[in-house]
């Protein structure tokens, strides 16, 4: 009898031996669709052992099937104060399951991890890669990370990536019985599996058998897409600062327990706030000057060490040296808003250009950048304490039309920023120009940019020196061989902020003049530059984020004797996603082309995707559409 | 460090010259600023200038230390005058400071301040040792990094400090040349008689002061032999002064067709060539053929050497049974490039021991194509190493064996009468190329005879051949049939893009480049694992007749320059092209059915210059129902002095301008 189970056993193993767990033929087909990698296996422990400690402990194991999933090959953790990386291991499979070799301690990199825009700060990061090229490839992770101070939990995003799939995903969170958090789940439908053992009690995420997606364009970002779940404390610490986080409200008492009593500001600055405001009647006035002061004054730095990654720099810090990052200026600015009598309000904000909304539902920190809020009583005034050149009040791309916490001593309080509308966001165009014999083009265009659309033309003038704009310029205009004459820029401070462009420039041969014609483009300077490609199993709804309208005039000199040969005709395309239209007129030696194109904002179904090409599309070949005309045929004349 | 003592005896003493001073340099002493100096709004050296450097001066001299040796210590003395916002930038001061095994390099004296007018006074502010961060960047580097105090716009700023270096082949060399121009930049190098360096000098800018003096002084050493005993030695030994300082130097300027700034930048470099008298003679710096037994014998490349008995199970795994050398050779290299990843393109010595790299299946440039090397020996191909300058990494010079001036490790193999070079770092590459970065003149062979090679963008040329052939077809359309073969390096890029993005996004890019109306059919790449030959692609299309009375067509479809590549009027700097080019395009159109030809462009023939080393070809002809067009490029140099840069704007000019030109067909009545 033990004999035979013996045998029986040895039949098992070998068994087993040749169906190795790894192996590529375990991938389910619909798994292997448009994947890059497929996650085979991915365990995510978080384990809460008391406030201001954690343990997080991975077991995670990629196939890669492709060159460009071998990011996933790669073991890449960062660490600080907050955060040590206690152990790692690593091993590599080959398509078949079977070990290739494993990763050593000594192969670990230890590396600088500090952000290019930070001066310093303390983040330091381990690194490993296998570097195998025959496809596909299975690599297998264990590590453990301890968490000193428990301000965020980590979300479980098994999907954050288009061209992964997902075989098999957990969340597993754990914590004493007394202990209590919060998660929310978005695009999950399932309630997470409680266990309770000895004291403490688990939940656990699943995700099985997800096929990989693929990103399309004008499309939301992934985590609208596929599943998310978001954790985050009831209690926390952090150094030596305790807080709850049930609510925005909460929230915002801890932010603001961290910035308070920071405002202290020398007396020499007390002195120059009242020097500048006393005597001015009106708020927004003094706001206006105050910020130009602090613009004027002050630097952006930014020294992210320790609790200083949370914490503001004190404002006399922010006085003496004249740098600061985001919140210590915007902590220095409330001060000498306070001096003179104002009271604002410090915001902490998602920033970026197209930034996603945040998670409104769930109170976390989901913020990367500060501002201040400047409650008036008509309006609130916003300002971007960072910028050395932004108008006093103008947001933007960067901050503006999203979410943003306002603090103050009773708590946090979400609050939208300014919408930039269609009117605010404009380009008006007016060219006159004039074509010689040779088809050189004379050009003197004056553009007037408004709103989000003056950003580029305002940093172009903020950030360069006129030998660099005109370098710049001279790179970047579509034209065959040409010269930038001259150049002119006039900036118009105020809520919504515009910028004047003059420019002179001269275009050789911008037609072509052949034996009796003459091709032309109408359209000098506002050629639309999108042409998405048809996508007959759209996915994803088409979202539109920035409204714009673009005006242009053109009105261009042409050589006598000329007359229409071929012209486009005029256009006009109205949908749901925008309106364009051109016209083009021969007059007395003249070429007259009009063009209006509006750009709306809004969400649309993903069926609309084919009208969104065709319009962008029509808008494309529309602006490159020639003018042909023709010469008068003069009687040949005998030799 | 040994001494020649006898030699010390015999010292003579030397009467010290004073150094003559030229009335140019300005006088400034840390912690003086005039209020005067802040009435500057804007400097004749370059009026739209972020940040002046008003003076900056470095000083590198050799003290004898405490541990038998000597010391370099460099000083940096720095003041610049802040415009405007966007000079902001020269308060953020990198220094990055060396460590070796045993020692490192210090950091000392590190004073700064900002100068402020404040009404009508200068007020200055200091940095504190606290704002002064270090970022290990790894183990041979950290940077020590501050940012000036209280910076506004019109604030002057100043720093000064020392780099104690153990490293006596770290003789720092200066730029005299940077981000923001300079008003006075001057470097001071006071070289005792025992030590020997090569200095190299390059750039455009002339000197403003350019003088050596002597002068004596005494070193003094110290050793502890053993816990009790400190020899001390302490001499004297004539001392080269030499000074170099520039005026009023332009800031660099980015231009496009350049390799490198490097190789037009303002800078002086310094070699150790040897250590003389009363230090026991010792020759640092040695021929070509010195160097590179060296390097035969250097820890790393030294392994391609050895019988290495362990790499017997990879070389039979690359070949299987094939007897035939060249066949054996290809199949290594295929292998070594398929397997193993590049980590950095840059270094030609190795970062970690031969079978790491076999095990780690990773590497730099070196550690890859050493492998590559050893295991081609192992299977009995004669395989050398080269090294070379990558183009961005600047000339190298083929008088002095300075290795610094390397950064790139290749094979050569013989094979029969014919040689090859190899890169297996580069996975796009065939066998027998290397990629266009590497071609950038002198190399040299890593053998005993230090073989010196020529590596020439010249003998480089991107050839492209495309054909079109247009008819009617049974339904009323055009059809056109495409075959492009892609020169050589564009094989490359579509190569990448196929493995990245798949075929289709090469006609994807086609089709979106073409017109709404056109359809695409019977699409083919071929060639793509062929590497070491070009890409072929292949494609059909349909272009549908409308009702219109005239048909423009532009014969080139897409095959032209949309845009002249030299974008700017004004040219400093020599235009390098990393290849030489020569694309053909045809046409044969049929008239399309039911129309007849009303213009077509005219014949042209273009040469760039009188030498001919660029001719433009647009020659076109027309029969009965067909019209033909033959169209050439060809550019046959590289490289261009800023003198001929009109022309070669020009040339292109007419390129654009007649690419953009259009065939008129007119309906019949």
């Amino acid at each position: 009898m033990r004999c035979l189970l013996t045998i029986i056993a040895f039949v098992l193993v070998t068994q087993t031996k040749a169906e190795e767990p790894f192996s590529v033929t375990n991938i389910p087909q619909p798994l292997l669709k448009s994947a890059y990698v497929v996650k085979r296996l991915e365990d995510q422990q978080f384990i809460l052992q008391k406030d201001g400690e954690a343990v997080i402990r991975i077991h995670c194991a990629y196939t890669i099937m492709h060159e460009n999933g071998d990011d996933y090959a790669t073991f890449s953790e960062y660490y600080n104060k907050f955060r040590e990386i206690r152990s790692v291991e690593g091993t590599l499979y080959d398509a078949r399951g079977n070990v290739i070799r494993r990763m050593k301690k000594k192969d670990l990199q230890d590396l600088s991890a500090v952000n290019d825009i930070n001066l310093i700060d303390d983040n330091r990061m381990k690194r490993f890669q296998f570097y195998h090229r025959s496809y596909p490839y299975t690599v297998e992770f264990e590590y453990e990370i301890k968490l000193n101070g428990t301000m965020f939990y980590p979300p479980w995003f098994p999907q954050s990536d288009e061209r992964v799939s997902v075989q098999q995903s957990r969340f597993i969170f754990s914590c004493p019985d007394n202990q209590t958090f919060r998660y929310k789940a978005y695009q999950y439908e399932k309630e997470p599996v409680v266990v309770a053992e000895k004291g403490t009690k688990v939940y656990t995420w699943e995700l099985n058998n997800y096929p990989a997606f693929l990103r399309e364009p004008y499309a939301p970002a992934a985590r609208r897409l596929t599943p998310i779940v978001l954790f985050g404390p009831v209690n926390f610490e952090m150094q030596n600062y305790r807080g709850t986080m049930q609510s925005w409200q909460d929230l915002g008492k801890f932010i603001y327990a961290l910035k308070a009593g920071r405002d202290e500001l020398p007396g020499n600055v007390k002195d120059r706030v009242h020097q500048l405001t006393d005597n001015i009647d009106t708020p927004q006035e003094k706001v206006r000057l105050l910020y130009e002061y602090m613009q004027q004054h002050t630097r952006y730095i930014s020294i992210q060490l320790g609790i200083g990654g949370w914490q503001p720099f004190e404002a006399k810090y922010v006085a003496d040296k004249k740098y600061g990052d985001c919140k210590a200026l915007s902590n220095y600015m409330a001060a000498l808003l306070k001096e003179a009598g104002i009271p604002s309000l410090y915001t902490v904000i998602n920033a970026g250009r197209g930034r996603d909304e945040l998670f409104e539902e769930f109170p976390s920190s989901q913020f990367n950048h500060a501002i201040l809020c400047v409650p008036l009583q008509k309006d609130t005034m916003w300002l971007e304490c960072t910028s050395q050149t932004t108008p006093a009040g103008y947001m933007g791309s960067f901050t503006g039309n999203r979410y943003a916490l306002v603090v103050d001593e009773n708590g946090g309080k979400l609050v939208r920023t300014p919408l930039y509308t269609i009117e605010d966001n404009t380009q008006s165009r007016n060219i006159k120009a004039r074509l010689d014999q040779e088809a050189t083009l004379q050009i003197n265009a004056a553009t007037l940019y408004t709103g989000i659309e003056q950003e580029e033309a305002s940093g172009l003038i903020h950030h360069l020196s006129p030998q660099k704009v005109k370098e710049q310029l001279q790179q970047e205009l579509d034209f065959p061989t040409f010269e930038v004459d001259q150049f002119s820029y006039q900036e118009h401070k105020g809520r919504i902020p515009a910028v004047q462009e003059n420019l002179q420039i001269t275009v050789s041969n911008y037609a072509t003049i052949t034996g009796k014609r003459l091709f032309i483009l109408p359209n000098v300077m506002s050629r639309f530059y999108r042409k998405p490609l048809p996508d007959p199993t759209r996915k994803y709804p088409v979202e539109l984020n920035t409204p714009s309208r673009y005006i242009d005039t053109v009105e261009i000199d042409i050589p006598v004797g000329y007359s229409i040969e071929s012209a486009p005709k005029d256009t006009e395309i109205k949908t749901p996603f925008g309106l364009y239209r051109n016209k083009v007129v021969l007059k007395d030696n003249k070429l007259y082309y009009y063009r209006l194109q509006e750009q709306y904002t809004g969400t649309f179904p993903a069926g609309s995707y084919a009208d969104l090409v065709k319009f962008y599309g029509d808008i494309y070949t529309a602006d490159r559409a020639r003018v042909v005309l023709v010469k008068a045929e003069t009687p040949l004349k005998a030799f | 460090m040994i001494f020649n003592r006898s030699a010390i005896l015999l010292l003579a003493t030397l009467l010290c010259a004073l150094p003559a001073f030229s009335q140019d340099a300005p006088k400034f002493k840390f912690g003086k600023v005039d209020a005067e100096e802040f009435q500057k709004k804007a400097y004749s050296v370059d009026s739209s200038a972020n940040a002046v450097i008003l003076s900056e001066v470095g000083i590198s001299r050799f003290i004898g230390n405490n541990s038998g040796g000597f010391t370099l210590e460099f000083k940096v003395y720095r003041r610049a005058h802040i415009l405007n916002k966007n000079g902001y930038g020269v308060a953020d001061v990198t220094i990055p400071l060396y460590t070796g095994s045993q020692s490192e390099e210090k950091l000392i004296n590190l004073r700064a301040s900002t100068y402020n007018i404040e009404n009508g006074k200068v007020v200055s502010t200091k940095l504190e040792k606290s704002s002064v961060f270090k970022d290990k960047i790894n183990k041979y580097w950290a940077h020590q990094k501050f940012t000036l105090p209280n910076v506004r716009e019109g604030s002057i700023i100043e720093y000064e400090y020392t780099i104690e270096s153990p490293f006596l082949f770290n003789l720092q060399p200066w730029y005299f040349q940077g981000e923001n121009p300079r008003l006075w930049s001057e470097y001071q190098v006071a070289i005792p008689q025992f030590f020997n360096y090569v200095t190299l000098k390059q750039g455009y800018h002339p000197f403003a002061v350019e003088t050596t003096s002597t002068k004596n002084d005494n070193f003094t050493l110290s050793e502890s032999r053993t816990a009790m005993a400190t020899e001390r030695y302490s001499f004297q030994a004539s001392i080269a002064e030499r000074r170099w300082a520039m005026k009023d130097v332009p800031a660099l300027k980015e231009e496009s067709f350049t390799s490198t700034l490097r190789n037009h930048i303002s800078k002086i470099e310094f070699q150790l060539s040897e250590h003389r008298p009363p230090l026991e003679y010792r020759r640092i710096m040695g021929s070509w053929t010195d160097v590179m037994g060296e390097l035969l014998k250097d820890e790393g490349i030294g392994q391609i050497n050895g019988n290495n008995g362990w790499l017997g199970d990879a070389v039979d795994g690359a070949v299987g049974n094939t007897t035939d050398k060249l066949q054996r050779a290809k199949k290594i290299y295929a292998w070594v490039r398929d397997n193993l990843t590049c980590t950095n393109n840059y270094g030609y010595r190795t970062t970690q021991s031969m079978k790491e790299v076999l095990r780690k299946k990773n590497g730099n440039v070196a550690d890859i194509n050493l492998l590559l090397i050893a295991m081609l020996r192992k299977a009995g191909i004669a395989a050398e190493a080269v090294i070379l300058s990558t183009r961005s990494h600047g000339y190298t010079y083929s008088m002095y064996p300075l290795l610094e001036r390397f950064d790139y490790l290749i094979a050569a193999i013989g094979i029969g009468e014919s040689v090859y070079y190899l890169d297996a770092a580069d996975p796009s590459m065939g066998f027998g190329h290397l990629p266009y970065k590497c071609y950038n003149g002198h190399a040299r062979v890593i053998n005993a005879d230090a073989t010196p090679l020529e590596f020439s963008a010249d003998s480089l040329t991107e050839k492209q051949l495309a054909s079109v052939f247009i008819v009617n077809d049974s339904a009323g359309r055009l059809l056109g049939s495409v075959q492009k073969r892609a020169g050589y390096f564009e094989s490359a890029r579509l190569r990448r893009a196929v493995k990245e993005k798949g075929k289709e996004s090469v006609f994807t890019d086609i089709s979106r480049a073409a017109g709404a109306e056109m359809t695409f059919l019977e699409q083919s790449i071929d060639s793509l694992a062929q590497m070491e030959g070009p890409v072929d692609i292949k494609y059909k299309f349909n272009m549908p007749m409308g009702d219109e009375d005239l048909i423009y067509f532009n014969p080139l479809l897409d095959e032209r320059f949309k845009d002249n590549p030299f974008k700017s009027a004004q040219r400093l700097y020599p235009v390098e092209m990393p290849f030489a080019m020569d694309q053909t395009y045809l046409l044969r159109i049929e008239v399309p059915k039911g129309y007849e030809v009303d213009e077509i462009p005219k014949q042209m023939v273009v040469k760039l210059n009188e030498d001919g080393d660029g001719v433009f070809e647009y020659r076109i002809s027309q029969t009965d129902n067909a019209i033909a067009l033959r169209c050439r490029l060809v550019i046959s140099r590289t490289f261009f002095a800023p003198e001929e840069y009109e022309t070669l704007r020009e040339f292109f000019n007419l390129v654009v301008k007649k690419h953009s030109e259009q065939i008129v067909f007119k309906k019949k009545k």
